[in-house]
């Protein structure tokens, strides 16, 4: 005797949903996994109506199906937003170029615009150059930290209000245990919070927060969705690797683990003594940052001069101090990023003539490059 | 060359430190003198009498031995008094559910130090304790009528409070839970209720918890894992004034496992063997279980893992809604009122 589906009780059961082990029908597993989404956002107030919201689109599963559940959540509760998506190219030959074409065909098949940056195009280096001047060994660190202000840059050209990423419960899981096996007090302290925003950078939501990463995988396969399976070709043994070995035990004892640790974790609470890192604008590019130079700066004026490890060990602080004085070569391969303050201003610039009403195509003529008149970078990083 | 005496030929390495025997037993026991130093000076307490827990267990065994030498010591100026004024030993015994004869061993070695020696046993959680009912009685008169209460009574109460002896009573409630997760949790609440009951019952305002600090880290990984957030400060600090009338401390936190070993091994300390629902078990048996292979195999490849873990741990405050919060009235520690309506949202 077929089951029936333990919420509708009608349709025949065809899952076992790996969050709450009920067995369901196709279609009420689309309308629990959107739903929960869509109190994610409503009860954490993520958003207001007529913001510009860049998703975070790297092909992979997770935002692919971050766009398709916005796009559908946007109409059918009208929240009233406008969807865009941002996508970053680092340059990863035979990886980053077969993921960026699976985001054109979501640009066609969801009918939201698209902008790509590059680190080629904004830094000078690609990932490509960056692993063969470092190495193997702390590249995630080069690609992790220039992603995260590409994605600002982008949305600055943008005028967006909003970035959303894939991030899923399973991410956030793992990066609570690593914070505490190594012991990243600020980081812990900041990793559950679902939306970062400030007045010096574009804030940031995770609407996936409590989506289990099965359940992404389970919802784009049956509704035949397009993206992208495989796994960065640099991908080492990253420290995230014991916590997600564990966690993936874990939900193997008890399913409800996952949905456990952020509860756990975002009753964390750091002591009022801890000593946390003040924020203040970077020197060079007037990115946020806590020390002086921020760490892209840090890490590009490394790759510049030939001491790859500069912003990762300090020892390397060391061999810069001593070596000021004799002249360095530098590679000549960077290039000047440009300053925040001059991104801001083209934004401000882009929303006056939006507001104003003038008229201007809502994405770039081309995908490929930005120069269109609805971008607000420079001609000179445009190349 | 041993790195402190810098003569003797070192035999133990920890945290890549290198130690000879008789430097490495003194410098534990500067180690235990500090922390007991370092808690007073964070949480005065009055003096008292204290009751050391003893589970029989290795690092139990050093933390007696520990604390008895201590309060024994002849001493000068400052430092003159004992921090206690007496110390008593506190054993819960377990063979009801784990049969054997360690019982024996155990008090042997509890009466090497010439304590008195306390115990209670686990099904002397159905016994009423003066002036407060028994444990379950408690869950079944406080929980107002409905269906969460009605499946809590069925799971919990009804086996318990079947007719039969204590120790009947005992293993019907922990046949009733269905996952040695759940099995070793509640074990938990028993030994640490009957723990502060001895206390009470001894005159001690002050208990001393051998939780050494791989013990720590493999409880917050598995008190993370299991959603317990709220309370792991509470249950992982080295001092702990959550239970208003006592003080719990844990001077064995900075004391990793195979400190704990090498000392015992070197004063010639035996320890007795305390099993658990998974132990030699396979590392998916339970949460606990998990926890515990999980930061024993990392701190083999990264070594500062446990300390860290303890450090991190150390930084963490419980929130001030945690604070104020009513205790559960199972483990004694916060509850959360609006858990379960943030889990319906989700789920």
């Amino acid at each position: 005797m077929p089951r029936q589906c333990d919420i509708c009780q009608t349709a025949r059961a065809i899952i076992r949903r790996p969050k709450t082990g009920q067995r369901i029908c196709k279609e009420c597993f689309f309308y629990v996994f959107e739903t929960e989404v869509h109190h994610t956002i409503v009860d954490n107030r993520l958003f207001s109506r007529g913001d510009r919201i860049g998703i975070g689109a790297s092909g992979g599963k997770d935002s692919t199906v971050l766009a398709y559940v916005m796009k559908t959540l946007n109409e059918r509760y009208d929240y009233g937003l406008n969807l865009f998506l941002l996508s970053i190219d680092e340059g990863i030959s035979g990886y980053r170029d077969d993921s960026l074409e699976t985001v054109k065909r979501n640009q066609q098949q969801y009918e939201l615009p698209l902008k790509i940056v590059s680190y080629e195009q904004l830094y000078g280096w690609s990932m490509d150059a960056i692993v063969e001047t470092v190495g193997r060994k702390n590249n995630c660190t080069f690609c992790g930290v220039f992603r995260r202000q590409a994605l600002d840059r982008g949305a600055l050209m943008l005028d967006l209000d909003h970035i959303v990423t894939g991030h899923n419960a399973d991410d956030i899981a793992e990066t609570i245990l690593m914070n505490v096996l190594r012991g990243d007090i600020p980081r812990l302290g900041r990793c559950t919070e679902i939306s970062t925003t400030g007045d010096s950078y574009i804030g940031r939501s995770k609407p996936f927060k409590y989506a289990y990463e099965k359940e992404i995988v389970m919802y784009a396969y049956l509704k035949r969705l397009d993206y992208f399976s495989t796994e960065c070709t640099y991908s080492p043994n990253a420290y995230r690797g014991y916590a997600r070995q564990f966690l993936k035990d874990l939900e193997a004892v008890r399913p409800s683990a996952i949905i456990d640790i952020i509860h756990a974790g975002e009753a964390m609470k750091v002591a009022d003594s801890v000593q946390l890192p003040s924020l203040t604008s970077c020197q060079r590019c007037g990115y946020i940052s806590s020390n002086a130079v921020c760490k892209a700066c840090t890490l590009l004026e490394g790759l510049e001069r030939g001491i790859p490890k500069l912003g990762i060990s300090k020892a390397a602080r060391h061999a810069e101090v001593a070596a000021t004085d004799a002249p360095t070569i530098r590679s000549g391969k960077a290039v000047e990023p440009v300053h925040f303050e001059r991104l801001r201003e083209k934004a401000l610039e882009i929303r006056r003539q939006r507001l104003e009403g003038a008229p201007l195509p809502t994405a770039p003529a081309d995908s490929e490059s930005c120069c269109g008149s609805s971008c607000a970078c420079t001609g000179d990083a445009c190349s | 060359m041993c790195v402190k005496c810098k003569a003797a030929k070192p035999s133990v390495t920890i945290r890549r430190i290198l130690y000879c025997k008789q430097c490495f037993v003194r410098a534990s026991v500067v180690k235990f003198r500090a922390a007991i130093a370092k808690s007073r000076k964070r949480v005065d307490w009055p003096r008292t009498k204290v009751l050391v827990a003893f589970s029989g267990g290795a690092a139990s065994t050093a933390l007696l031995k520990l604390t008895a030498d201590l309060q024994r010591m002849e001493r000068k100026g400052t430092d003159a008094e004992p921090p206690f004024t007496a110390a008593v030993v506190g054993h819960i015994d377990e063979s009801c559910l784990f049969p054997g004869d360690q019982e024996n061993v155990i008090r042997a070695i509890a009466a090497e130090t010439d304590l008195d020696y306390n115990s209670l046993a686990l099904e002397d959680a159905f016994a009423p304790e003066e002036g407060r009912a028994a444990l379950l009685e408690l869950v079944q008169a406080s929980m107002a009528p409905g269906t969460v209460r009605d499946q809590i009574y069925a799971r919990l109460v009804q086996p318990a409070l079947a007719s039969g002896s204590h120790a009947d009573q005992l293993k019907a409630l922990f046949a009733g839970l269905e996952s040695a997760t759940d099995r070793e949790d509640m074990l938990d609440i028993i030994k640490t209720a009957l723990l502060l009951r001895l206390a009470r019952e001894s005159g001690c305002d002050v208990v001393l918890l051998g939780d050494s600090a791989t013990r720590v880290a493999v409880k917050a990984m598995a008190l993370t894992a299991r959603g317990r957030g709220i309370s792991l400060p509470l249950e992982t600090s080295a001092e702990s004034q959550w239970f208003h009338d006592l003080l719990l401390l844990r001077p064995m936190r900075d004391f990793t496992a195979k400190e704990v070993v090498y000392f015992n091994r070197w004063t010639r300390q035996r320890s007795a063997h305390v099993p658990t629902f998974t132990t030699g078990g396979p590392r998916r048996a339970s949460i606990g279980r998990l926890a515990e292979a999980f930061i024993v195999e990392l701190d083999q490849d990264f070594s500062s893992t446990v300390p860290t873990v303890c450090r991190t741990l150390q930084k963490l405050e419980p929130r001030t809604e945690a604070l104020a919060a009513a205790a559960c009235i199972l483990c004694g520690f916060p509850a959360e009122e609006d858990a379960n309506v943030w889990r319906r949202r989700l789920t």
